[in-house]
């Protein structure tokens, strides 16, 4: 009887976005696939953040990195999607893996002025090798080519319709992985060290490994969420690599609820409807965003699924009385 | 016992003009319950805080198991059996009971590793984490989280994430304090009973001396990081010059 209700939950999500795909509009089906890249991007995140405790403003570059990786392959090697977003994983990884073992030697402010540092090294060369990235304006024109597997049959990805299929089976996945990452001993660990590093390691726990374990775990979920927007959008820009654009997780995750598995998923949500709601009445939506996340921060600390847990909870409460 | 466990020589520290350790030499057996005494600011902590790994050493060696650990990090040095437990309660705040407990049992087993393994399947862990509940006698409080615990409580707890470790040398840096009489005489009797059994060789830090005379077997006195006074509660409590630096000063308030 206690399973029941979540299986069912998720199930009807599923079905629900499964339904998205078919038959509603194509601004729904891109505003959804934004959605679910973001929610990518923020639940790998979350891993680092909400679990680990360790606040990064670099995975933007790292975002980049699978939009670069998988666009350079696809322009000069192979334009198979699936071998591109591989790339893409791999690319983010090893950057990941690069500047996570500077980073994790330093805790706290030190750790995240260094992310900082090293993302807006990122962007800057993006920026300036202009021959091989293409500067500021990108890399522009990648296709979405059908996904073939060994020759045997296609699938075409050409529409947005079609695409979305494809983003939600990667989301899908991502979900998954995290979920039963957060919950392995590995996951326990994680939480553990961002409740008390120093007891971690007289619990055993070699800290820094662990560290960088997480951080290049997180900045391979960035570099898919890249490599997929730069399918969806058919281009790669430098801006990816921008410190706003590695703020948004950050966003997302607090708006959604930081120690919660679905805060980040929820939180995307959240970010993409009222960005589209508010810049229907003004261009300063942002303005009006941080009014929100004020509200949020100081008054709802556990986020939109802290206020709807608090609220559940206190119904089971009543009922039960 | 008689075998010896640890073997510190010619250990030095010093903070600044402070000295809280000058050509440290001592010699921990294994099974002998042994304390560590000596007025405030002696170096007991820094001790500990050197032979675990806490603080960098500046000069001397660390031998354990007759194995040289005086620059090994911290974790390496827990998996090799020695571990603590602190004076201010060091535990994992926002996790319940039970992860506390689990977290040092799967790293020790190897399994903390396991990316996609589910923590609720890890059966021997569990049964272990129980276990080691059992013995400072958290067991109904299995799945409270740490901070909602009374502060007695938060320092059983304490003691029970080194436990877990499963050390061969353990130091407990006042295990005690905070603790109401009931906990306090239960810890003991655990701690009795545990060094008993000859898996763990426990060093205690402590300042009350009625715990100290009555469990140990050896007692050292610390006093401006050099040994006072080294021997069985009987010879130690004869000591005059122990009597003069420490001991006379509780008699006479």
């Amino acid at each position: 009887m206690k399973k029941t209700w979540p299986t069912l939950f998720i199930f009807l999500i599923i079905a629900s976005l499964i339904g998205i795909g078919l038959f509603s509009g194509r601004f729904m089906i891109y505003l959804m696939i934004r959605v679910m890249l973001l929610g990518i991007f923020a639940l790998g995140y979350n891993l680092l953040l909400g679990r680990t405790g360790l606040l990064s403003f670099g995975h933007g570059a790292f975002y980049a990195a699978g939009a670069y990786g998988l666009g350079f392959f696809s322009q000069n090697v192979a334009g198979h999607p699936i071998l591109g977003i591989i790339i893409g994983i791999a690319a983010a990884a090893l950057l990941a893996l690069i500047i996570g073992f500077f980073c994790v030697r330093h805790t706290e402010i030190y750790f995240s002025m260094l992310t900082l540092a090293f993302g807006m090294m990122v962007f800057s060369l993006i920026w300036n090798l202009r021959g091989l990235t293409g500067g500021d304006d990108g890399l522009v024109g990648i296709m979405r080519e059908a996904l073939s597997f060994f020759g045997l049959f296609k699938i075409p990805i050409k529409t947005d319709r079609q695409f979305y299929f494809l983003v939600l089976a990667f989301f899908l996945l991502s979900t998954w992985i995290v979920y039963r990452l957060q919950n392995s001993p590995f996951g326990l660990a994680l939480a553990g060290i961002r409740e008390n590093p120093n007891r971690s390691e007289f619990a055993g726990v070699d800290v820094k490994n662990y560290r960088l374990s997480v951080f290049v775990i997180s900045g391979a979920f960035a570099g898919l969420a890249g490599a997929l927007e730069t399918l969806l959008e058919s281009n790669a820009r430098p801006f990816m690599a921008h410190w706003s654009h590695s703020a948004e997780p950050i966003l997302v995750s607090l708006l959604g609820g930081l120690l919660s598995f679905s805060g980040p998923l929820v939180g995307s949500v959240f970010f993409i409807a009222m960005r589209e709601i508010i810049q229907r009445f003004t261009e300063n939506w942002m303005l009006w965003f941080g009014v929100v996340l004020l509200i949020v921060i100081m008054g709802f600390r556990g986020g939109v699924v802290g206020v709807i847990e608090g609220l559940t909870g206190k119904s089971r409460k009543e009922l039960k009385e | 016992m008689g075998d010896v466990i640890l073997e510190i020589k010619k250990l030095n520290n010093f903070f600044g003009q402070v000295c809280t350790a000058t050509n440290l030499d001592l010699k921990i057996e294994s099974g002998v319950l042994t304390s560590i005494i000596g007025p405030n600011g002696a170096g007991k902590s820094t001790l500990i805080n050197l032979i675990t790994g806490n603080l960098p050493v500046q000069s001397g060696t660390i031998l354990f198991k007759n194995r040289d650990i005086t620059h090994l990090p911290i974790h390496k040095r827990v998996r090799l059996g020695v571990c603590r437990s602190f004076q201010i309660v060091n535990i994992f705040p926002e996790l319940t009971v039970f992860e506390n407990i689990l977290i040092p049992i799967l790293t020790m087993a190897g399994r903390s590793r396991r990316f996609f393994a589910k923590t609720a399947l890890e059966g021997d862990c569990r049964s272990q984490a129980d276990g080691v509940l059992e013995k400072v006698g958290l067991t109904n409080r299995k799945d409270t989280t740490a901070t909602a615990l009374s502060h007695g409580d938060q320092r059983l707890l304490e003691v029970g994430v080194a436990l877990a470790v499963n050390p061969s040398l353990l130091f407990l840096d006042e295990p005690t304090a905070g603790m109401n009489p009931v906990e306090r005489v239960r810890l003991l009797e655990n701690i009795r009973q545990l060094s008993r059994d000859g898996r763990t060789t426990f060093v205690l830090v402590e300042h009350d001396m009625d715990i100290v005379f009555s469990l140990s077997d050896r007692v050292i006195v610390l006093h401006r990081g050099i040994i006072l006074g080294d021997g069985n509660p009987e010879e130690i409590r004869r000591n005059e010059q122990v009597r003069e630096v420490y001991l006379g000063d509780s008699i006479e308030q």
